[in-house]
């Protein structure tokens, strides 16, 4: 191989061009290779060159005198400079030359080009600067080390100057030609990708940090390429989307706007810098959902119309991108779930009347609650803003609707009256996981009802006569419900349903050892009259004593005196109170003649008292009636009608109204498919007597509740720390006035206005108060506010 | 140079370095082939302490002064720190503790200053003597 002769060293004309010639082959033809010779020639010319001796005599700035030092070495820094401007010279000069070529050419045989020259410059510049290592490590280092500007390593100078003398002449027409190139890509033809991708990694490259050449920056890459990329995105899609949607419907538009979206983000992956995909999807969301997000909104109600779960969700997608896209919509669905929901029940309601089916009332509800949370949770992703939407709506239709009309205490009236259907012995009883289900349901609209009170009073209330009336279909389901009750509302709100069901057990074993007891005193048990009775805490049930006077029949009188001895002799100072009322019995009538078999005739204690005088008599007066079972008309007349409804007795004169003066005679002809003959009904008016006390109750335990607890934090305010008994007596003390308050009721109230943290307790038996006053003096900051807030606050206290 | 290049067969040509110096780096250079490779940014410690020469290399530094230069010179032609840095510190070694004329002696230096010059001297770099 022929090579040229090692420049002499002190040379510096020899040397650049020995130089230049190494440099040149590896610049423009180094596809065949750097042989051996040459590759350590230049390194040797270059060091040779640094450390020469006559260098150091030609060079103006040697200061010291030159016989002071013995080798060359030590001021060898001063000697790379001249062979640093030279590469700088060389290399402008070459760039120069592909600038000119570049100029000829314009897209995509540019980008080639451009390509073409950087893989090649960039590869040679790795070379070179192995090449000049020695420069590096002494001149290029000290030049640094000594805080120089603008001096570089070799490989970072070959970037510098690319970026000089070629890049800012050409990035211009290059970036025309990738943004040609990515708009016939947007338009759906096929693009050699990785031509893009290269660029984009020649003008990372070109990122100089300009205080630390080891490090690089984006920003020339920001500069030239993300900031003209993002603009040619914006017009593109604005003009795109703008055309689209004069053309198409917007649920085509989201679609179309959902693809774009998807594709940018494969084209970050597939060619572009990790780094604009931030900016670049900040963009794409600007110009296709926030400019277009009034109208996607003004559709949303059309689709919530038409039920139109993947496009909602579409939607949903789209709009969560952008900044605050979702709040008009929560407002709107909150609104359309409420229409939903109050249709729904103007429609029943319609349908139902006055005897509206609670199961009817609450599936109305549910309906509406489940399809739109199934659409919450499908379409919004169950996001919490939405689900507070929906659980918004659903306070408002569950609690004022038609059927509610002026109270919302109806709501849930109905619900207690669904559950006692439920939990109800019945014909068509639910299966135990479906009764379940149905349970959880209730709860589900348990949790917007407001009027939480008056469930309670309407479930116990019916809890109570399941109880009592043994109609309660599943211990396990009464049980699960109030669980279910316990979790909702805490252990005070379901306290008496589980006293209920607790006396329920003490009754059993009560009657138990009255059994025995009567058979230890010899007696037999039945005396003819089967006996049993619940003895339950009259705090804890919502029974109310009889409304009647009622003289017992002869033929109980004995069992019930014993029952007295027994129970008195176990509990002494206990008061029974016989809820005749809530009482039944059978009686066996063998005087018919149409069968053998006597019926038997499930009667309520009014009713056997009425139907036993018939042992003595056969035919017996109005008066007689009233006379000897005490009863007042109000329950005797009902009594009677569903005797002679039965046929169990005739009115005589025939056809005439149930009054004084007519007269009643067994019926021995009475005939009935059935041997059980249930005369024991309720009558429909009863019932609804029975609602309107229910909810008159409610209105005076509120009212009740309110003036104790009023008082109770008057008293507090006052003397500041109590002990708990003083406090339950000066509350006493203080509205015995207006009502004698029962202990129990204002210990209940401490414990609330506990529960809501008016009060603490401190130690043991003291209470103090929290009031908010105390702590409004820390919140508010002027005197002003905080004086009305106090008044707010005390306001709010007096009127309890 | 060998990424660059390519794996060659032929020989790399040294033209800087003779024989005789070639044979003791490259003895060097097998003794301490197993070395752990220096951290980047080693300059702290163990590099600047002159004193701090290990006993193989002690023994390997004595040679004659014209030897040892040429040794330096090719460890700093052909980059190979280590060895720079123990021949630097040999002759600092060398240097350390003597007086100038004793240091002109070592180093079979011509004193070239006229009495003045070296007296204006003296008198300038007075304060950083060792008194």
């Amino acid at each position: 191989m022929m090579q040229p002769k090692a420049p002499n060293r002190e040379d510096l004309g020899q040397t650049w061009s020995y130089l230049e010639a190494g440099v040149e082959k590896i610049m423009k033809d180094l596809q065949t290779g750097v042989d051996m010779t040459t590759y350590m020639g230049v390194y040797t010319a270059v060091h040779n060159f640094c450390t020469s001796q006559k260098a150091v005599n030609s060079s103006p700035q040697t200061l010291h005198n030159s016989g002071a030092v013995h080798r060359g070495g030590a001021v060898a820094h001063l000697l790379g400079e001249d062979l640093y401007k030279n590469l700088i010279g060389y290399l402008s000069k070459h760039l120069t030359a592909l600038k000119d070529e570049a100029s000829g050419h314009a897209d995509e045989a540019l980008l080639a080009l451009y390509i073409r020259d950087w893989d090649r410059y960039t590869t040679a510049a790795k070379y070179i600067n192995h090449l000049f290592r020695y420069l590096n490590r002494h001149w290029v280092k000290r030049e640094m080390d000594e805080g120089k500007k603008n001096i570089y390593d070799v490989y970072t100078l070959h970037l510098v100057r690319w970026r000089v003398d070629l890049f800012d002449h050409v990035q211009k027409y290059v970036m025309d030609g990738v943004l040609k190139l990515v708009e016939k890509q947007r338009n759906g033809e096929t693009i050699e990708t990785t031509m893009v991708k290269s660029i984009v990694d020649s003008f990372v490259s070109l990122g100089l940090d300009e205080s630390d050449s080891s490090k690089s920056t984006l920003d020339v890459y920001r500069q030239f390429f993300e900031k003209p990329f993002l603009e040619a995105t914006t017009a593109y899609y604005q003009m795109e989307s703008k055309q689209f949607v004069a053309e198409n419907s917007v649920v085509e538009y989201m679609k179309k706007a959902e693809t774009r979206l998807a594709e940018e983000e494969g084209r970050v992956q597939m060619y572009l810098h990790p780094d604009i995909y931030g900016p670049l999807m900040k963009t794409c969301q600007k110009v296709l959902i926030q400019e277009h997000a009034p109208l996607l909104r003004e559709e949303f109600q059309v689709l919530l119309d038409n039920d139109r779960q993947s496009d909602l969700q579409r939607m949903y997608n789209l709009l969560s991108r952008i900044p605050d896209g979702l709040e008009p919509l929560r407002t709107k669905f909150e609104a359309h779930v409420r229409r939903a929901g109050t249709s729904a029940v103007d429609k029943i309601a319609d349908e139902g009347g006055d005897n509206l089916d609670p199961k009817v009332y609450v599936d109305a509800l549910l309906e509406v609650h489940t399809q739109y949370q199934h659409l919450v949770n499908e379409a919004f992703k169950g996001e919490a803003e939405f689900v507070r939407s929906l659980d918004n709506a659903c306070r408002e239709f569950v609690n004022r609707n038609k059927v509610c009309k002026s109270a919302s205490t109806k709501s849930p009236e109905l619900l207690a009256k669904y559950a006692d259907s439920l939990l109800r012995k019945s014909a068509k009883s639910a299966e135990e996981s479906d009764l379940e289900n149905k349970l959880s349901a209730i709860m589900t609209v348990f949790k917007y009802v407001e009027d939480k009170d008056v469930f309670q009073k309407f479930y116990s209330k019916m809890l109570a006569k399941r109880l009592v009336n043994f109609t309660s279909a599943s211990d396990d389901a009464e049980t699960s419900m109030i669980g279910k009750l316990k979790e909702a509302c805490g252990f005070e709100y379901t306290n008496k349903l589980q006293r209920m069901f607790q006396d329920m057990q003490i009754s059993k074993d009560l009657n138990d050892s009255y059994k025995a007891w009567l058979e230890g005193k010899g007696e037999s048990a039945s005396n003819g009259v089967d006996f049993s009775c619940q003895v339950l805490g009259t705090s804890f049930w919502p029974l109310n004593p009889p409304t009647t006077p009622f003289n017992i029949p002869e033929v109980i009188v004995q069992t019930y005196t014993r029952f007295v001895e027994f129970y008195n002799g176990k509990h002494n100072g206990r008061k029974l109170t016989w809820l005749w009322h809530l009482c039944k019995g059978e009686l066996k009538a063998s005087y018919c003649k149409a069968t053998k078999t006597p019926y038997t005739f499930q009667v309520s204690t009014y009713q056997m008292a009425m139907l036993l005088l018939f042992n003595d008599a056969t035919k017996i007066s109005y008066e007689e009636f009233e006379k000897s079972t005490g009863l007042s008309k109000e329950y005797m007349e009902p009594a009677l009608a569903v005797f002679l409804k039965a046929k169990v007795l005739t009115i005589s004169p025939p056809g005439s109204k149930i009054g004084p003066g007519t007269q009643y005679s067994l019926n021995f002809d009475f005939k009935s498919k059935k041997i059980r003959v249930n005369l024991n009904m309720a009558v429909r008016a009863e019932q609804k007597q029975e609602v309107e006390e229910t909810h008159k109750t409610i209105e005076e335990d509120r009212k009740l509740l309110m003036q104790s607890q009023s008082a109770i934090v008057r008293i507090m305010k006052a003397r500041k720390v109590l002990k708990h008994v003083v406090l339950v007596q000066e509350t006493i003390g203080q509205i015995k006035s207006r009502f004698t308050p029962k202990i129990p009721d204002i210990k209940k109230c401490i414990d609330i206005l506990l529960e809501k943290e008016y009060l603490e307790r401190l130690d043991g038996e003291r209470l103090g108060i929290i009031a908010p006053l105390f702590w409004l003096k820390l919140l508010a900051k002027s005197r002003h506010r905080l004086l009305g807030l106090r008044n707010c606050c005390d306001r709010r206290h007096d009127d309890y | 140079m060998l990424e660059d290049v390519g794996e060659v067969t032929e020989a790399i040509p040294i033209p800087n370095v003779n024989e005789n110096v070639l044979k003791k780096v490259i003895e060097w250079c097998e003794h301490h082939k197993g070395d752990p490779p220096a951290q980047a940014d080693d300059d702290s410690d163990s590099r600047k302490k002159s004193s701090d020469i290990d006993e193989w290399d002690q023994k390997f530094m004595q040679v004659d002064q014209e030897m040892l230069f040429e040794i330096i010179l090719a460890a700093n032609y052909l980059d190979i720190k280590p060895l720079l840095d123990v021949g630097c510190k040999t002759v600092a070694n060398m240097i350390k503790g003597k007086s100038p004329e004793e240091i002109r002696k070592t180093f079979n230096i011509q004193n070239d200053f006229t009495p003045d010059e070296e007296e204006q001297i003296r008198r300038e770099n007075e304060w950083a003597e060792d008194r």
